[in-house]
């Protein structure tokens, strides 16, 4: 066996850089196995569908299938010659394609989307039950694509406020994506409550810290959910077994309500991720002069009231 | 009818709203106002003062401006949005350090006139009545 042949074999055998990039490459629309064939192509160079077929033990007919599909996508081409040979275009460009395929295949669902709506309209309902439950529905949402499209559903139609609580590594899983962007362009009153230590870069970065408050409950559970206008929630489920992200999302008045009530709760004995150990101290907020004032006040109304029941005491004492 | 007399109708129709997060105040300040025979509601944080305000009319709202979660600005904000600012007598009652510009121009807004905390109880009666009958 040759040093080649070898270093082919191991490719996909090892956890090494590549294994981690097949794996990414699958968020582009690509199987795993055409991933493994697009990246070995893409480090080993010009070859033969029956050479990849024995270096990644796919068996050929497949190996003919996948380099087809592949160069529909537009990232490998062929070497016209007996036999065919096959090559891949570079890294950046191909993802560049398929990023641009993807966005291709988006324009024309938004554009089939009202020709859909319009025939799904002629067609009349057959169900006589106009007294479908409107609330109450839970749906639940299985890995990180789903539950990004119903968070961003959310933030986009909300009109009242944004309610998020939750980790620094539980919204982690959306960086790279338009979630904090989304939530810092809502028009809706946004308030996040984070386990903020400040010593990492947070997702919520670009948002005004006058939005965020830090979790002082060291020992809370691992809960998190996002509340949009009370009246619909996403809870995520953790599960340390499963390494996909499990959510379920609810219109459920009891559910909304109870999160509602516990967040308030929170956010009440919360401080805002820039204040001082002082100012927490004293209150959010609520400087030194206004504590003052405000004590001020009530010592002058308390006087008033002291004289005045102590009047009403002596009048009730002459009386009798 | 004498002044007094006249004071003390006055003083007797009204109805006074205090929106105010300091339970300290609220509790004090309305039983003052009641002892002087005034009708008085309380909400000690900004959204329940702000539907209070929307579903009822008070001739007066002693509006508190730093509240948590939903402060003062924020009732303003929303009865202005909804075009119920310049119809309601709403009083900024506030302790907060605030500039002279920020509260000319929360009256611009609509908000009927300010009182900074603390104030001399007599005075403070005396503008709430002022700010009713105007």
């Amino acid at each position: 066996m040759t040093v080649t042949e070898t270093i082919e074999e191991d490719m996909f055998q090892s956890d090494n850089p590549i294994t981690e990039l097949n794996r990414m490459l699958v968020r582009y629309d690509m199987t795993r196995n055409q991933s493994k064939v697009y990246l070995f192509l893409s480090k080993v160079g010009i070859k033969t569908a029956s050479e990849v077929s024995k270096a990644l033990k796919i068996p050929r007919t497949e190996t003919y299938h996948l380099l087809s599909t592949l160069q529909q996508k537009g990232i490998i081409f062929s070497i016209f010659g007996k036999p065919t040979k096959f090559n891949s275009v570079g890294m950046e460009e191909s993802l560049e394609i398929l990023v641009n395929n993807e966005k291709n295949r988006i324009s024309e669902l938004e554009m089939g989307k009202d020709s859909l709506i319009k025939l799904w309209k002629i067609i009349p309902k057959y169900s006589g039950n106009d007294n479908e439950e409107q609330n109450n529905k839970f749906q639940s949402l299985q890995g990180r694509n789903s539950i990004l499209v119903k968070l961003e559903q959310m933030i986009k139609e909300s009109k009242e406020n944004i309610l998020v609580l939750g980790t620094e590594i539980d919204f982690k899983r959306f960086y790279f994506t338009e979630f904090a962007e989304l939530l810092n362009k809502t028009k809706s009153d946004l308030k996040i409550l984070l386990d903020h230590s400040g010593d990492m870069p947070s997702i919520f970065e670009d948002i005004p810290p006058k939005k965020i408050k830090k979790i002082d409950d060291k020992n809370r559970e691992d809960f998190c959910f996002i509340i949009k206008d009370d009246s619909e929630v996403i809870f995520f489920i953790s599960n340390k077994q499963v390494n996909d992200m499990l959510a379920v999302w609810t219109d459920s008045k009891t559910f909304v309500t109870t999160l509602r009530s516990l967040f308030s709760l929170m956010w009440k004995k919360s401080h805002y991720v820039q204040e001082t150990s002082a100012e927490s101290l004293l209150g959010s907020e609520i400087t030194y002069e206004h504590r003052l004032r405000e004590i001020e006040q009530e010592k002058i109304i308390l006087n008033y009231l002291k004289e005045n029941f102590q009047l009403l005491d002596s009048n009730v004492g002459v009386k009798k | 009818m004498s002044n007094s007399n006249k004071q003390k109708a006055d003083v007797k129709s009204l109805k006074i709203l205090i929106v105010d997060d300091n339970e300290q105040i609220t509790k004090m300040l309305s039983t003052f106002l009641e002892l002087k025979d005034q009708e008085c509601t309380v909400a000690n944080d900004g959204k329940e003062g702000l539907d209070i305000i929307k579903e009822n009319r008070h001739d007066v709202v002693l509006l508190d401006l730093a509240m948590p979660e939903f402060d003062g600005y924020a009732v303003i904000k929303d009865l202005e949005e909804n075009n119920m600012l310049k119809d309601r007598k709403i009083i900024v009652f506030t302790a907060s350090t605030i500039t002279q510009d920020e509260l000319d121009g929360l009256v611009d807004r609509g908000v009927h006139s300010y009182i900074l905390k603390p104030i001399d109880i007599d005075v403070l009666l005396s503008k709430i009545i002022k700010a009713a009958n105007s």
